[in-house]
């Protein structure tokens, strides 16, 4: 069968930088087309491009032929018909995708007002079928987007985006929003309707898991070109290109893997905490009767889904937040009795790393000044000494000296990150926290910033508290696993143990729900029911 | 706060930049042309401000009298040079005490539940007030002249740095680089100085620069309607108020010492738009 959408040296120019160069892609009837690359590589351009929604002061040339017809550069009026009826786009965000002061039933209403269904008993029925079909019951019609969980959002968003009936499906991140028990839901049921209304998906996205999950073909973008395009199973097992062999070797892996295990267990814990409950006044409790400890040079893995407590529980560890009840040592005493200069003291021995580079270094303070702070604060030698000792941590996160003059816009994310981790070293920390310190980088720049943490870990021996919602980054480096549902540990233990073998119900879930990075395997962990006919 | 904003260094480069072309410089050569004219006045105005001069009275308009001359036979050019004196040195007092004022209170109100009910309570009242009624039942008190106009200013301008200061202080305060350098031990005044000052020092001077347009605006309308200083020492508002009798025979009399307030007032807004418009580009 021919393309049903074909893309053809697609070129988008923005006021001093190409986006998008020489872009060619195919898309057939009944196909699900992924689109990979790192941020900048110009997938979201393209998408944009195909429906026409860039701004005015992208410069676009090329062709894009749907069904035989010219869509680029059609009068706005034509491109409101093929926009919904022909090609219809779901990005990441559904929260911000329904209006939020408008019945849901309404919203998709209106999308078939809009393409010319008149009648209004029509308009419900047909909304209650395109709830049904993506799994929300008909009857929500009449709630409010605020009535409904992330990943319900989702599901309406796709039934808004169904509504016109597309032969095209463009789907922007569908699922990076989303935790990942919701995320396997998504795609099963982007699966179901792919197969159940001969949908042809441009799927766009950076996660290698859900490509071998959903795609029949994949395209690789770096840079704004399409730098190879091959079947899904091809491109897993022997990529044609440099490039997306480095970002395949790049993807955290949840198999087991040994790792020395640098657990004295006879030490004092860094950090101790005894049926500790934390709670906001009016909600369920954030931390719920925890009981957990880290020994001194050990890495604890906490994870778990958004609103699981595990940030919370990351504050309490280094004395940022008081439990309400139960008891804490950190560095064997409670921080809750120390007085001012005692605080000052332990918080000497703490490090922290946030997950947003972008806000994590003050942006008027050049990189030096952010890496000597803690030195300054604690008024470690002279200036001399802290700048020479701010060269020297530079030098160990693998950045230059004269990035120390840069600020931190001048930067890239993974730089940031680095300068971040340097930071967090200056003062030797027996403790560092780190609150998802990858979730916001791409693959690649992952994969480095991992690796340095790991170098880091084994040349000083901290002890490190590291969240993460992504259990393969967790895989890769923690001694120990806790896994928090609601506030509540649900298991703890060794980090092999806990991820490849999991006792709990709620671990296996979250496990079994991590999409694998391998199309073959992917498909037969899927089993048999959810099998994609040929 | 001058100190750090000097050491900052690198981030006057930006504003300077904003300064230095277009809107922002326009602005600047209007209100220092204004400024200017006030403190060379000994020197520009032909007359003395109150010197009466015989048989010229409510002349028009001529390269004697720039402004013609007012009922009492006084050149009104140069009544509004001196009165441009007064006017410009009530704002110059007036903004920064305002503006220090209120920037402390915000400060305070960041601190303390307690402080910020407090605070916010106040600025509600002051602003709850119209500055001209202020005005009034605080010269009741005090009497006419120039404290109840700089009471009036400082007071307008307290609820504004005071909201200002307080919410960027929170903004701040939340954001992941203040969390990090307070666990690993910054005291506070250790995070204020280097972390939350330097961030929030673009918006005040943008509200400088606004509230200096206003503190004009307020302080001209005191004037006008005889609360602030009093004649016959002469000031942009008094002028402009002793001519509304004359309008029919000097026309100039009116539209001189209101083109200087036009004019201050709009430096001061073109050179807040300059800088808020480079703060926009520089985030």
């Amino acid at each position: 069968m021919g393309a049903l959408l074909r893309i053809a040296n697609l070129n988008v120019r923005f006021p001093g930088a190409t986006a998008v160069e020489n872009v060619d892609l195919e898309l057939r009837r009944d196909e699900v087309l992924a689109v990979v690359g790192e941020s900048g590589s110009g997938k979201s351009v393209t998408a944009l491009a195909v429906m026409g929604l860039l701004p005015r002061s992208a410069a676009v040339s090329g062709s894009v032929v749907l069904d035989g017809r010219e869509i680029l550069g059609l009068p706005e009026d034509e491109l409101r018909r093929v926009r919904g009826a022909r090609i219809a786009l779901v990005f990441q965000e559904p929260s911000t995708a329904l209006n939020p002061v408008e019945r849901v039933g309404w919203q998709i209403g209106e999308v078939l007002r809009a393409h010319g269904v008149a009648s209004r008993r029509e308009r419900a029925a047909r909304t209650a079928g395109l709830l049904e079909q993506v799994g929300i019951p008909p009857e929500r019609a009449r709630d409010h987007p605020h009535r409904f969980s992330g990943g319900q959002k989702q599901r309406i968003v796709l039934a808004l985006a169904l509504a016109a009936d597309p032969d095209v499906l463009i789907a922007d991140e569908p699922t990076t929003a989303l935790d990942v028990t919701v995320q396997a839901e998504i795609l099963g049921l982007l699966r179901d309707l792919r197969r159940d209304r001969r949908l042809a998906v441009l799927l766009i996205t950076h996660n290698m898991g859900v490509v071998a999950d959903l795609a029949d073909r994949v395209a690789v973008m770096r840079d704004g070109r399409v730098l190879e395009t091959q079947d899904v199973e091809g491109l897993f097992s022997s990529p044609r290109t440099e490039y997306a062999e480095r970002l395949l070797a790049a993807v955290p892996r949840l198999e087991a893997h040994d790792r020395p295990t640098r657990l004295t267990k006879t030490d004092e814990p860094v950090f101790a905490a005894e049926n500790i409950v934390v709670d906001h006044p009016g909600r369920p409790a954030a931390l719920d009767r925890i009981t957990l400890s880290v020994a001194p040079g050990e890495v604890l893995g906490l994870v778990g889904e958004s609103g699981s407590g595990k940030t919370t529980l990351g504050r309490v560890a280094v004395g940022r937040l008081r439990a309400a009840s139960g008891t804490v040592r950190l560095f064997g005493r409670d921080p809750a009795g120390l007085g001012r200069a005692e605080l000052r003291a332990l918080r000497r021995r703490i490090g922290v790393v946030h997950q947003d580079p972008a806000a994590s270094l003050d942006p008027r303070r050049t990189v030096l000044d952010s890496v000597t702070e803690p030195l300054d604060v604690h008024g470690v030698g002279t200036r001399a000494e802290r700048v020479a000792r701010a060269h020297a941590l530079l030098d160990q996160v693998a950045l230059r000296p004269e990035h120390g003059d840069r600020l931190p816009r001048e930067l890239s994310g993974g730089q940031r990150q680095r300068v971040a981790l340097a930071r967090a070293l200056a003062l030797e920390p027996d403790l560092l926290l780190a609150d998802e310190p990858t979730s916001a980088l791409d693959v690649s720049v992952q994969a480095a910033v991992l690796d340095l943490f790991t170098e880091l870990q084994d040349r000083h021996g901290f002890a490190c508290v590291f969240i993460s919602h992504d259990l393969a980054v967790v895989n890769r480096v923690a001694d120990r696993v806790a896994v928090l549902r609601d506030g509540r540990l649900v298991e703890l233990g060794p980090a092999r143990d806990v991820l490849t073998r999991p006792s709990a119900l709620y671990t296996r879930t979250l496990v079994d729900s991590v999409p694998v990075p391998d199309p073959v395997a992917q498909r037969s962990r899927r089993g048999p029911d959810l099998e994609v006919p040929a | 706060m001058t100190d750090i904003a000097l050491r900052a260094g690198r981030t006057p480069r930006v504003r300077r930049g904003a300064l230095t072309r277009g809107r922002g410089l326009a602005g600047l050569v209007l209100v220092g042309a204004v400024i200017a004219a006030g403190v060379l006045a000994p020197l520009l105005a032909p007359y003395a401000p109150q010197q009466q001069i015989p048989g010229a009275n409510l002349l028009g308009p001529s390269g004697r009298h720039l402004f013609g001359t007012d009922e009492v036979n006084r050149d009104v050019f140069s009544r509004v040079l001196y009165g441009l004196r007064i006017d410009l040195g009530i704002c110059l007092v007036a903004v920064p005490c305002g503006a220090l004022v209120g920037g402390l209170a915000g400060l305070l109100a960041s601190r303390t539940a307690v402080a910020d009910v407090v605070a916010q309570r106040v600025f509600d009242v002051l602003l709850a007030f119209p500055p001209i009624i202020l005005g009034i039942a605080i010269a009741a008190v005090t009497g006419v002249g120039a404290l109840p106009v700089i009471c009036v200013v400082v007071g307008a301008e307290v609820p504004l740095f005071g909201r200002l200061v307080r919410t960027s202080v929170l903004k701040v305060r939340e954001l992941p680089y203040v969390d990090a350098a307070e666990t690993m031990g910054a005291s506070w005044p250790w995070v204020l100085r280097k972390h939350v000052v330097p961030n929030i020092l673009d918006a005040l001077i943008v509200q400088l620069a606004i509230s200096a347009s206003g503190a004009v605006f307020i302080d001209s309308a005191m004037n006008f309607i005889g609360i602030g200083v009093r004649p016959p020492t002469p000031s942009l508002g008094g002028v402009l108020a002793a001519a509304m009798g004359q309008l029919g025979t000097n026309t100039l009399y009116a539209v001189g010492p209101l083109l200087f307030i036009v004019v201050l007032v709009l430096g001061f807004q073109l050179i807040a738009q300059a800088l808020l418009a480079s703060r926009r580009g520089d985030a």
